[in-house]
């Protein structure tokens, strides 16, 4: 039974190529996703997406060389994910305040 | 007695203080009151001290106010010899005089205040000049008399020459000055003092060219103070100024300070026959320049601002040829005949409602009797007519010249055709204002008042009796120099025949030239006596106008040094300034201002914009990562 799920295992293996695949998915999708998108909202969510992408492809590398370090990096990430969620958050919610669009485009003041 | 005479020199400075802090409070009397007393005062102190000097065969008498270093030894310090001695009374007194002339003379003018206090300031700086007891004292003196004059030349400063007259003075003193201050230095380096008798003491120790150095670094500032060839353009313009301070400071005094100090240096200049060519060389360049310059100018004031540079340019001829005594004679002789022109020209002006053109003049002599005779005498003092002033100390100079023998005798030749000439426009000067009618009517003109006459015939009786001090029979001024010319060589006077001959000459070269100008002047040769046969018409009118244009040196020197400096100091400007400074600070700002303009146009302000650059950067790195080649470990 072990040896046949072993084989299984074998035929259908997810690699690391496969998660690093889809971190590399993922981040393009959160890439475009910005390029593309005027809305703050949506622009946090995709910068969000490339993060977890990141993490994805960190935690996949550790796996791969059975270390711990890509894993620690991972939650360095998480906090500083959390804290930008925070004051990333609270910027989008005073731009609203401000124009009562969440547009980042009408935000040029700092053109040269 | 040794502070006694600090009096004289420090008595103007204060009555010009005293007068500038109450200017307001003044009115001409009380000003006037104050200004004649605080003279006179000063004059009879000179006068005492002077006596008491002769009493004690003059010694020199010295007095120290304040040391200032002991190492190199300066020190603010005063003496009293025969030299300072001498001019310490030719200033007062003629000081004296010539303010009780300015009395009257500036009588409506509405700065009369201002004058006063220039003129007293001015008296203070020659004074210190000449009393002074070492180099730099002298110094400010020097300094202070070339503002002072300054102030006065420019006293009417609304009219734009005379502003422009006293800038030009000023600044052609300051190229003497220059040369005086850096014989200052070279004196300070050799002999580690600025004590006259230090100094002079020591002369001997010291090698030639040292002395050489020093003395021609010395004699330019001695040119540009009494005007002579290079730098003498200023003289005649300064006669911008009110007249009494002409008289004082551009004829009297102040133009003799470079005579003075040469004397005054003399035992370290007999050490330098190359000094003494030059001064000899210059001095007739000058006489025979002004002299020619000064027959055909129109000005009644600068035809004596010419015959002025032309007696001073005898003084440093004298100087030249080691005959110190007679160059001081003159500068006294010629003191007081020159005061006493300027004065009846300052009268005649005065007379005039401020004419100043001798062709509207002419015929005078009935209108004023006083000034006439008084111009008179003063015109024959100058041409060395015997008895008067001008012939003993001329002929003193002359005489000298001549002694020394070799190429002297063409210096004497030539002064005495200076000398000649001087007759000559001197008395066309005396002739075309008092006698020869020009058809003007000048029934209006009256005599000058007395406060102007009275100084006029003191200055005349002065021009007569003056030259008695110093005859061949009586040497009166060497005796005062005694002590002031200790260990000098001094040209003395040739012996017997040979002095009558030469006296006979300079007699004869002064009567030929007031003859000639008689003739042509008053006697009207050229119109009584038909000339067609020689076509003099050419050779008169190319020689008045090379006498009127001064050789057109004025106008070599503007165009050389004025405008010359002005172009190029314009293509500087223009080039160093605007191309290279100018240009290399505006380069550098507009570089910055088109990189900065290109790199700002990638800054659009928005966020998916800079999200781009991001992965563009990204991409680069990716891309420089997959062909960066892997190092083994």
């Amino acid at each position: 039974m072990r040896t046949i799920l072993k084989e299984r295992k074998k035929m259908f293996e997810v690699t690391t190529d496969w998660y690093l695949t889809l971190s590399a998915i993922l981040f393009s999708i959160g890439f475009f996703g910005m390029m593309i998108r005027k809305n703050a909202l949506i622009m946090f969510m995709c910068i969000e997406l490339m993060l977890n992408a990141v993490n994805l492809t960190f935690i996949s590398a550790s796996k791969h060389f059975g270390q711990i370090d890509g894993q620690i990096a991972v939650f360095f990430v998480l906090v500083v994910a959390a804290a930008e969620v925070v004051v990333g958050l609270a910027i989008i919610v005073s731009i609203f305040r401000k124009q009562s669009s969440a547009s980042v485009d009408v935000l040029n003041v700092s053109r040269g | 007695m040794e502070l006694l005479f600090l009096l004289p020199i420090f008595l103007p400075l204060l009555t010009a203080i005293f007068l500038f802090f109450n200017k307001n409070l003044f009115n001409e009397l009380i000003t006037n009151f104050f200004t004649l007393n605080s003279a006179l005062l000063s004059f009879a102190i000179s006068f005492y001290v002077f006596v008491m000097l002769a009493l004690d065969k003059f010694q020199p008498i010295s007095y120290s106010i304040f040391q200032w270093t002991n190492t190199p030894d300066i020190k603010i310090d005063f003496t009293l010899d025969g030299l300072s001695g001498i001019m310490l009374l030719l200033v007062t007194g003629l000081s004296f005089i010539i303010q009780l002339f300015s009395t009257s003379y500036m009588e409506t003018d509405e700065k009369h205040n201002n004058y006063f206090v220039y003129f007293n300031f001015f008296v203070f700086s020659m004074l210190l000049l000449v009393m002074s007891s070492n180099f730099l004292v002298m110094f400010f003196g020097w300094e202070l008399v070339g503002l002072s004059s300054y102030l006065l030349i420019s006293f009417w400063s609304k009219k734009p020459e005379a502003a422009k007259a006293g800038n030009k003075a000023f600044i052609l003193n300051r190229v003497g000055d220059f040369g005086f201050l850096i014989g200052l230095m070279i004196i300070l380096n050799t002999f580690n003092t600025f004590d006259f008798y230090t100094v002079l003491k020591s002369a001997s120790d010291v090698p030639e060219n040292t002395i050489t150095l020093i003395t021609l670094f010395l004699l330019l500032g001695a040119f540009g103070k009494s005007a002579q060839f290079p730098l003498f353009s200023w003289l005649p313009d300064a006669m911008e100024g009110p007249t009494p301070a002409s008289a004082l400071i551009h004829a009297a005094t102040m133009v003799t300070a470079g005579v003075f100090m040469l004397v005054r240096i003399s035992p370290i200049l007999q050490h330098s026959k190359i000094a003494g060519m030059v001064i000899i060389s210059f001095g007739l360049i000058t006489t025979l320049l002004a002299a020619f310059s000064a027959i055909n100018q129109y000005d009644i004031k600068k035809v004596l601002a010419y015959s002025t540079i032309s007696q001073l340019g005898f003084m440093f001829i004298a100087i030249g040829a080691g005959a110190y005594v007679a160059a001081i004679f003159h500068l006294v002789t010629h003191a007081f005949f020159k005061a006493l022109l300027f004065l009846g020209a300052g009268a005649v002006i005065h007379s005039m409602h401020h004419e100043q053109d001798i062709r509207k003049m002419g015929g005078l002599r009935k209108q004023m009797p006083v000034t006439a005779s008084m111009m008179g005498i003063g015109t024959l003092a100058i041409s060395g007519i015997p008895p008067l002033a001008g012939f003993w100390s001329k002929d003193e100079i002359l005489a000298s010249v001549f002694a020394n023998g070799g190429i002297y005798y063409i210096f004497w030749a030539l002064g005495l055709g200076a000398a000649f000439l001087t007759a000559f426009y001197m008395g066309r000067h005396w002739l075309l204002i008092f006698e020869k009618d020009n058809g003007f009517d000048h029934s209006n003109v009256n005599e000058a008042p007395k406060t102007m006459t009275r100084p006029l015939i003191i200055l005349g009786l002065f021009s007569i009796f003056i030259g008695f001090v110093n005859t061949p029979f009586f040497h009166g001024v060497e005796k005062v120099l005694h002590y002031s010319l200790e260990g000098v060589e001094i040209t003395h006077l040739p012996e017997g025949i040979t002095l009558i001959v030469l006296a006979v000459l300079s007699i004869g070269a002064g009567f030929t030239g007031l003859l000639i100008a008689y003739l042509i002047f008053s006697f009207e040769i050229f119109k009584r006596f038909n000339f067609k046969r020689i076509n003099l018409d050419y050779p008169i009118n190319l020689i008045k106008d090379l006498s009127f244009n001064v050789l057109y040196l004025n106008k070599l020197g503007n165009s050389i040094f004025v405008s010359g400096m002005k172009n190029f100091t314009r293509k500087v400007a223009v080039i160093v300034d605007g191309l290279i400074i100018d240009g290399s600070v505006n380069f550098v700002s507009t570089a910055f201002g088109k990189t900065s303009r290109v790199a700002s146009a990638t800054q659009t302000g928005l966020v998916r914009s800079y999200v781009v650059y991001f992965g563009l950067f990204l991409l680069l790195l990716i891309g420089l990562f997959i062909i960066t080649p892997m190092v083994p470990q």
